[in-house]
């Protein structure tokens, strides 16, 4: 099994709670990491914990071996402080990386204010692998962003307490989950709409309308009294998960995974619905001097073998069809699921932003 | 030609707590207050404007009540921190200068764990799985063990205890310099113990204990992590709901707004309370 | 047996004894002074009788009734505090009704009482003041006026003027002495001022190092001083060291000095007070009781004059008034007599 740290928030969403914004960006500016004496170098971004450490023990190096160019890795967190940094940086002509890792929603929000670099796919044929759900473009069509890493978010489950296995989303709605569930808190993070949607209306296609998405919250408010804890904080839901305080819920399949490995009494289910499946995208800003350089760096990552050590050194799951990889059935059932997944609508909880933070919060707060 | 001697210090002396005051409080908060009128573009960033959407948005009874019960959760643990921290730090001062250090030592210990680490402590020790109610349990206190957390105890708690060694730490010098011989009198004129802490060291203190509470008043309004790790959503406060918007859902403009309402509210107690407190003294 | 009586108290601090082994008997209705310079633990046996202090051993009697383990609330002993201790949050009125109000007086009663005691302590219409806006005559006279609300059956005093000016402080003796016996209460008041004592005192406890070195009227203490710390504590005194040679002889350094209550043999030490020795013109006669010395330094104060003698090697001070001057002026050689019932002979201190 992978090596990986424990206790360390994955995706870093805490960096901005826990640390208070200032430590944030204390990790964003105060230590760059050190440049090599090589003539080419790149300036990346990885969310910082987790994450980073991988890349740069098992990810970085690779690529420096294959292309002779250094890479200065740069902690950044996930949420908005990141994206209002290369916002202010681009508006003083500068880029605080060349490359970044971007979540969705942030690269739908960079692509509004055009600060992604537009990227030439015949510069990158390695391009052609990833699946289409996870290349960003721009509104006229031209790309901006490519998949980097993916992983999925599953219903978990302690199996000390809940002795059969769930099958379905179903399962958080049912009498006898009282008190007994752990769901993130926010919108825009649980995902729950989709869930609920593809659960209960047939499909995502209910949420096209604000309508649509009121029958949807309506349904997930059922939930409301199964759930003990709606959680901003990974470590707290996974430490009540392992010891059975709080016996099921959302979280992310590959550290409910590590979890299990590591002898806790926890599982995580594909439900039949499918697992959410969340990413993060390479982009490279556009005040970098080094795009083609960074054109160079995302080839090099949409290879199906740098996808399969991504799988088996960092736990995400690939961004390429499993067909092209060499990964065992054993190491892709660690990081994935044949199940079709639940892509969110990243497009909604874009443009109806401040509508559904708001019904969502009068929803699970009243 | 005569030189007004002392001139130019004085204005160095009061110049750099100025300067500091416009630094790290006027220019910031004036920042706040401007962002707060900005537009909010949805799906982008925030534009520069004067709109009065974003306090539009927060003038509503959902957003009253959140604001309703931050400001009673805050007032309700000042009063709880007080009550304990008050006859606490009378007992404390009048120890061996010894224990006294080592107490305040302890309580600086405590005051440095961050709030997270409270937040996490505490959720274990009111968990049913690890929890105090285990050792109830065992010893045949009660049947079976019980979560306690989230809720609005375990809310409470966390946040008194984070702010209790806080409350100790700003009550120490008053209590201290008490003048021991005023509790004396009060008992060659007749006053039990207990009853001349209550009739002439509390009211002795008065202002102190004014000061005090709205000292932890405005630390608890302030607290965003307790409620989230100890409490069910509805324990959520106006702090929590600021940084949901400005760190997720990356609405400055409107956290800014709620930010400026929540200052002004606290403001506003603070001088309620301290023109009262001015009153009751004259009269 | 009537009064306070310590029997065989002893108060220790850690290591530190504060109060020596101490037996004492204070009659009723009387006016004492604890006397004694900082330190001496005169304040220490004052907060025992209060019940501030617990003492380390003995009992502490008042008309024949332990009252060692009574806690202080329950004693009814009014005290006045050094720092006098008003309440600052009360007015003065509230202030004095204080004890009244905590054992349940009702308003009217309350307000009839303040007023009897402002009256008394001559601060009639001050009730509605905070205290705060009091100068500190009239802070201590409410602080007089609150210790003795409850008619107490003791009333004690801890260095009650020492925050007063000296012309304030004098005439607040005057008036505290005059109200002690309007009152006929027995007073305790410590104080490290001797004149203080010998004005109000109508018994002065001297104290120092933890002991009680002497109990009696205040001119005893002065003219019949036990011991050599009481003798120099009190006044100024020539100290002067001797052997008894016969009955009623003292051989000293120089010549021969006359006593009574001597003795039959051995070392003895001599207080004479300044005012109390006798300066001629030498005119080689040498008595006993008169030695021969010579005028070092005169020093004329106006009221009174003091001539620094050296006599026989020792240094002797004289007083004299400028009526009974004697005409001698510095480096004259003088008689020097010391008349036998000034000559007083001290114990062990």
């Amino acid at each position: 099994m992978v090596e990986m740290k424990k206790g360390i928030s994955r995706r870093s969403v805490l960096a901005g709670i826990a640390g208070g914004s200032a430590v944030a960006m204390a990790g964003i500016t105060g230590f760059p990491g050190i440049l090599k004496a090589q003539e080419k170098s790149l300036k990346i971004g990885a969310y910082g914990g987790y994450f980073k450490d991988s890349f740069d023990k098992h990810i970085f190096p690779e690529f420096t071996k294959a292309t002779g160019i250094a890479v200065e890795s740069v902690a950044q967190p996930t949420g908005e402080a990141w994206l209002v940094q290369i916002e202010q940086a681009a508006r003083a002509g500068k880029a605080p990386t060349d490359i970044s890792m971007i979540s969705q929603g942030m690269m739908q929000r960079g692509a509004a204010a055009n600060l992604w670099a537009k990227l030439d796919a015949a510069k990158m044929p390695n391009v052609a692998n990833v699946m289409p759900a996870y290349i960003n473009k721009y509104a006229d069509g031209s790309l901006c962003g490519v998949g980097a890493v993916t992983w999925y978010i599953t219903l978990v489950s302690n199996t000390d307490v809940i002795k059969e296995a769930p099958t379905s989303w179903a399962e958080l709605w049912k009498p006898e989950r009282a008190e007994q569930l752990g769901l993130l808190a926010l919108v825009s993070n649980s995902f729950l709409l989709d869930v609920t949607a593809k659960t209960h209306f047939g499909g995502q296609d209910i949420l096209d309308t604000e309508e649509g998405i009121s029958q949807v919250m309506d349904k997930l408010a059922e939930v409301k009294k199964n759930v003990q804890l709606w959680y901003r904080d990974e470590a707290q839901f996974e430490q009540a998960l392992k010891s059975g305080e709080i016996p099921m819920g959302q979280y992310y399949h590959d550290v409910a995974g590590l979890a299990a490995a590591d002898g806790h009494p926890v599982r995580s289910t594909f439900p039949k619905e499918g697992g959410i499946n969340d990413s993060g995208s390479w982009a490279v800003s556009g005040k970098s001097e080094k795009i083609e350089m960074a054109h160079e760096f995302i080839d090099f990552m949409s290879q199906p073998e740098i996808q399969a050590l991504l799988s088996r050194k960092v736990g995400t799951s690939p961004t390429v069809p499993r067909a092209k990889t060499d990964l065992t059935d054993a190491e892709f059932a660690s990081v994935s699921s044949e199940i079709e997944p639940i892509i969110p609508r990243y497009d909604m909880y874009l443009q109806r932003a401040d509508w559904l933070s708001q019904k969502w919060t009068e929803l699970i707060v009243s | 030609m005569k030189i007004k001697p002392g001139k130019f210090s004085d204005y160095a002396a009061i110049g750099f707590p100025a300067g500091m005051l416009t630094v790290f409080f006027v220019i910031p908060f004036g920042i706040m207050i401007a962002m707060s009128f900005f537009q909010r573009v949805q799906g982008a960033f925030y534009e520069p404007a004067f709109v009065f959407e974003n306090y539009a948005r927060f003038l509503s009874t959902f957003f009253a009540g959140i604001l309703g019960f931050s400001v009673g959760l805050a007032a309700l643990v000042a009063v709880v921190s007080v009550l304990l921290a008050f006859p606490f730090t009378y007992i404390l001062t009048r120890m061996a200068r010894q224990t006294q250090v080592v107490w305040l030592v302890f309580l600086l210990s405590v005051l440095s764990l961050s709030e997270v680490l409270i937040g996490f402590g505490w959720s274990t020790l009111l968990s049913r799985t690890a929890g105090i109610t285990n050792l109830l349990v065992s010893l045949g206190i009660m049947d079976k063990p019980m979560s306690l957390s989230p809720s609005f105890g375990a809310v409470m708690t966390g946040m008194v205890y984070q702010t209790f060694p806080y409350t100790v730490l700003v009550l120490y010098p008053a209590l201290s310099r008490l003048d021991p011989s005023l509790v004396e009198a009060a008992r060659t004129l007749g006053s039990g113990p207990a009853r001349s802490f209550l009739n002439v060291v509390v009211p002795a203190l008065r202002n102190s204990i004014v000061s005090t509470l709205i000292m932890v008043f405005v630390f608890a309004l302030g607290c965003y992590l307790l409620p989230q790790l100890l409490g069910k959503p509805s324990h959520w406060t106006l702090s929590v709901l600021i940084t949901d918007q400005a760190i997720y859902q990356s609405n400055m403009p409107f956290a800014a707004a709620m930010a400026v309402f929540l200052v002004l509210v606290s403001l506003s107690l603070v001088a309620i309370s301290l023109l009262y407190g001015k009153k009751e003294n004259a009269g | 047996m009537s009064g306070l009586v310590f029997d065989s108290i002893v108060k220790k601090f850690g290591d530190f004894t504060a109060v020596h082994e101490t037996s004492l008997t204070i009659p009723q209705g009387k006016f004492v002074c604890l006397l004694g310079p900082s330190g001496c633990g005169k304040t220490t046996l004052l907060r025992m009788i209060a019940g501030l202090e617990d003492p380390t051993t003995g009992r502490i009697l008042l008309e024949g009734n332990d009252v060692t383990r009574i806690p202080t609330h329950q004693r009814d002993f009014g005290m006045v505090f050094q720092n006098l201790a008003l309440f600052p949050h009360l007015s003065v009125g509230e202030n004095i009704a204080y004890p009244l109000r905590i054992r349940g007086g009702s308003k009217a009663d309350c307000f009839k009482a303040v007023k009897r005691l402002l009256d008394l302590v001559q601060l009639p219409d001050m009730a509605d003041r905070p205290v705060a806006r009091l100068s500190g005559g009239q802070k201590q006279r409410v602080a007089i006026a609150r210790a003795l609300a409850l008619e107490p059956k003791l009333f004690l005093l801890d260095e009650p003027l020492s925050a007063l000016d000296a012309k304030l402080r004098e005439s607040m003796q005057i008036e505290l002495k005059q109200l002690q016996q309007k009152l006929g209460i027995t007073t305790i008041v410590v104080t490290h001022d001797q004149r203080e004592a010998m004005t109000m005192a109508d018994l002065v406890v001297v104290m120092s190092q933890g002991k009680v070195h002497q109990v009696a009227p205040p001119v005893e203490i002065y003219r019949k001083p036990k011991d050599a710390f009481v003798a120099d504590f009190i006044g100024s005194t020539n100290l002067i060291s001797g052997r008894v040679s016969a009955a009623g002889k003292i051989a000293v350094a120089g010549g021969t000095l006359l006593a009574d209550d001597l003795p039959k043999s051995g070392d003895v030490t001599l207080s004479v007070r300044p005012e109390n020795i006798r300066l001629t013109k030498e005119n080689g006669e040498n008595s006993l009781g008169t030695l021969t010395g010579d005028v070092s330094y005169i020093r004329d104060l106006g009221a009174s004059i003091e001539f620094y003698l050296n006599v026989a090697g020792q240094q002797i001070t004289a007083i004299t008034t400028p009526s009974d001057r004697p005409d001698v002026v510095a480096g004259d050689s003088v008689s020097v007599a010391f008349p036998k019932d000034a000559c007083v002979v001290l114990g062990d201190a």
